[in-house]
């Protein structure tokens, strides 16, 4: 009875241990499993059956002013092989199952994408030679959704595809000097492509989801590991329909007149909004490698600077009467030679008897030595100022990338004769967008505004931000600038121009410039940049219109330009309906 | 411990061992009346115990609800495939999109369109005239259109323009938007499908009067 009872007790204590013990040894496993190596098991779990993919953010759109996109992003596939694995295959067609080659498939995909079948198997053999177990080769870059379809549709198990988001430019040319281009890579390399890249820039994403066995989606398995983020869109102030007009007649005139390069810029007077930039050579951002020269890759307009000449008598005009010093009917003595007391030397551009001349007069005549006789009745440093405030010296507020400030020395680095060269706009340098900016305070009643190349960089939300300042300064008074453009009005009217850029129905103040080019040593070379800026409807200032012409061979003088200015400044007044003047422009006595 | 409870405790008076007293010989056990007793549970008793018709619910319910589940998970995962069928769809029609605008914000460049306008025989003017209307004054001397600017070459280049066909270089009878690309001849046929028949007689003209 007792050895029964130690012996039960024995048993069942033993049962408790064992089942104890098993139970320790199950603990044991599961914290193993599910707290020490539970993360690796997760992730080679996850690693069989999920899948991680990128999300592309898409890089923003460029736009222009009415939302026409100048550059934007599509979907491009590369076509890939693997190389170790190029073998024939048989594909079931309706025929039946048929044995396709190497080479037969190679030809297929060569006639997809405008190549060889042999230059495949090139790329096949090459790649092998180089490494045998080669993987990855490519076939063709960034092809169009077509020829992905129609590749993907062969089955060839060796041929794979990536995405490869692309940049396109449904314009072309135009305004291809100010969006610029992107590189193959993505990286952006010019125009408002680098400029606004903050902008424009996308991040991309990953998500993964896990797949079952057949490679369905598992639902509820999609987990996105990084927001992709698109980039916000760049709304310029371009119309693209003018702007490939401008682009279109500057480039008639300048192969008609031989120009080495050229420009036209047109700016809303009202508001400094630029309505159209226009460059000859410009690149095709689609077809960047067709432009040879990387000075053509960008926008002259912006990058280049060159000294104004005749221009830019307007501003020391304004200037003066600003100041106070003359009025448009002041009369002075012009001669051919005009030699100051400080030892300068200024004439002319052709021989002529001493001319009785008023401020307009000098103006229509486009006399240098009648300029310098009103110049120097300013200092030196108050012609400075007035040039700094009329923007001269410093790059504008469009904030383009690569844009050329001009050279505007400090007034006490002037030499004698420099003193006068920049009151005819020689001994300086400026780029087209600051003349055309001189030209829109003078016609905005004496207030600059900031030359605006962007409105802003639009959200998905729609929100705009990095809109830029429209605050403008008065630069001149109201009343010389309007005396700025009465005088110019008599140029337009009276000057030796005057019948090839006449744009019936409107009053126009325009003037002309021919400017001696330097040769970038010091000297000057032999070819003329040949311009003219102005603005209509004179009565009522709407639109710039400023065009420069560098040595066209065929035609050295402002004749060259003149067309371009007429041709585009009718289409700018038609385009926007500008009202046709009704007052006649008041008569100013050129001579006395 | 298979003592009788019926022992009764005194003290060993005599010193002799206990064994002899000991009551439990067989015949002893046996003894007892072999009535059979059995302890009856009160009402109440019964009543708090569970019925065995919870149990079954419950069983039941728990079965109800895999199979429930089980029956939910294939429709989802039935759904699954559905889900992807159509996501394969919405990617081909998407990638279908995006080429047929493609071709579309292609022709749609001034380059296209200054081209085709003039293939068309059509020329710009740049003089404008105005007629005012309060004193019927014509503003700008009318003149006619000397032709394009920049003749018929385009000036202003665009890549994506290359092997695009003018209008008037279009093959007859193959309607509105066939063959819009060079490279796009598939998708746009699918265009061709669903685009509008050309109107037989031109452009409908509005009747203004």
């Amino acid at each position: 009875m007792a050895t029964n009872t130690r012996s039960s007790r024995r048993r069942i204590a033993g049962t408790i241990v064992l089942l104890f013990a098993i139970i320790a040894l199950f603990v044991v496993k599961l914290v193993d499993i599910q707290i020490v190596q539970a993360d690796t098991l997760n992730a080679e779990s996850l690693g069989n059956r999920s899948v991680e993919q990128p999300v592309y953010g898409s890089r923003g759109d460029i736009l222009d002013a009415n939302g026409v996109v100048l550059a934007g992003t599509v979907m491009r596939y590369n076509i890939t092989l693997s190389p170790r694995n190029a073998a024939e295959f048989t594909r079931t067609t309706e025929a039946g199952e048929v044995t396709v080659t190497v080479a037969q498939a190679s030809a297929e995909v060569g006639a997809l994408t405008g190549k060889t079948g042999d230059s495949i198997l090139q790329i096949i053999s090459g790649a092998l030679a180089k490494d045998k177990s080669s993987d990855y080769a490519f076939v063709a870059k960034a092809v169009a959704v077509d020829v992905f379809r129609a590749v993907d549709k062969l089955e060839i198990p060796w041929i794979y595809f990536e995405k490869n988001p692309s940049r396109v430019y449904p314009d072309g040319a135009v305004a291809g000097n100010l969006v610029g281009f992107v590189s193959s890579g993505g990286e952006a390399q010019a125009g408002l492509e680098l400029g606004q890249d903050s902008c424009l820039a996308s991040t991309n994403g990953t998500e993964t989801y896990e797949k079952g066995a057949d490679g369905v989606r598992l639902p509820q398995s999609t987990v996105t590991t990084s927001q992709a983020r698109n980039g916000g869109d760049v709304v310029t102030t371009i119309d693209s329909d003018l702007q490939w007009y401008v682009q279109q007649v500057l480039a008639k005139q300048a192969q008609a007149t031989g120009a080495a390069w050229g420009t036209v810029v047109v700016q809303e007077v009202k508001t400094g909004k630029l309505v159209a930039v226009a460059d000859y050579p410009s690149v095709d951002p689609n077809n960047v490698n067709g432009t040879e020269n990387p000075k053509d890759r960008g926008s002259r307009a912006f990058a280049e600077s060159f000294e104004p000449g005749s221009t830019f008598k307007a501003l020391t005009a304004a200037s003066v009467l600003d100041a106070g010093l003359a009025t448009p009917g002041s009369k002075i003595v012009a001669p051919y030679r005009y030699l100051p007391p400080n030892g300068a030397n200024v004439n002319d551009s052709s021989g002529h008897a001493d001319l009785n001349l008023t401020l307009t007069g000098v103006l229509i005549e486009s006399s240098n030595t009648g300029m310098s006789k009103f110049g120097e009745l300013l200092s030196d440093q108050q012609r400075y100022d007035y040039m700094t405030r009329f923007g001269l010296g410093k790059a504008t507020e469009a904030q383009f990338p690569a844009e050329d400030s001009g050279i505007l020395h400090a007034f006490e680095n002037w030499d004698n004769q420099t003193k006068y060269a920049t009151m005819f706009g020689q001994g300086l340098t400026t780029t087209a967008l600051q003349v055309s900016s001189i030209y829109q305070a003078i016609g905005n009643n004496g207030v600059r505004l900031p030359v605006q190349l962007v409105e802003g960089c639009r959200h998905a939300d729609g929100t705009m931000t990095e809109v830029p300042a429209t605050a403008g300064s008065q630069v001149v008074s109201a009343s010389a600038a309007r005396d700025t453009a009465d005088m110019l009005e008599m140029v337009y009217q009276k000057g030796w121009l005057a019948a090839k850029w006449n744009i019936p129905g409107y009053r126009v103040a325009a003037k002309t410039g021919t400017a001696q080019m330097p040769d970038g040593h010091g000297g000057y070379t032999h070819g003329y940049l040949v311009s003219v800026s102005g603005f209509a409807p004179a009565d009522d200032p709407e639109y710039v219109v400023s065009v420069s012409l560098a040595d066209p061979v065929k035609l050295n003088s402002s004749a060259a330009s003149a067309p371009v200015f007429q041709e585009v400044m009718s289409q700018v007044l038609k385009k926007y309906r500008a009202v046709p003047s009704g007052a006649a422009a008041p008569a100013l006595p050129g001579t006395w | 411990m298979s003592d009788n409870l019926a022992r009764v405790l005194r003290p060993n008076w005599d010193n002799t061992p206990d064994q002899v007293q000991a009551p439990d010989t067989p015949d002893q056990v046996q003894a007892p009346d072999t009535r059979h007793i059995e302890i009856v549970s009160t009402r109440s008793q019964r009543r708090a115990r569970p019925r065995i018709v919870y149990a079954l619910s419950a069983v039941a319910g728990m079965a109800t609800i895999v199979i429930v589940q089980l029956l939910l998970s294939v429709g989802i995962s039935q759904g699954a495939y559905e889900v992807s069928r159509l996501q394969a769809s919405q990617v081909e029609l998407g990638r279908t999109a995006e080429s047929v605008t493609e071709d579309l914000v292609r022709i749609s460049s001034p380059q296209s369109l200054a081209a085709n306008a003039e293939a068309l025989g059509m020329v710009s003017n740049s003089n404008p005239v105005y007629l005012r209307l309060s004193d019927g004054a014509v503003l700008g001397a009318p003149a006619s259109a000397t032709g394009s600017q920049g003749g018929s070459a385009s000036l202003v280049p665009n890549a994506l323009l290359a092997g695009v066909p003018l209008v008037t270089q279009l093959p007859q009878g193959t309607g509105q938007g066939a063959s819009v690309g060079g490279v796009a001849a598939e998708p746009s046929a699918k265009v061709a499908d669903v685009a509008p028949k050309t109107a037989p007689n031109g452009i409908p003209t509005p009747a203004t009067r």
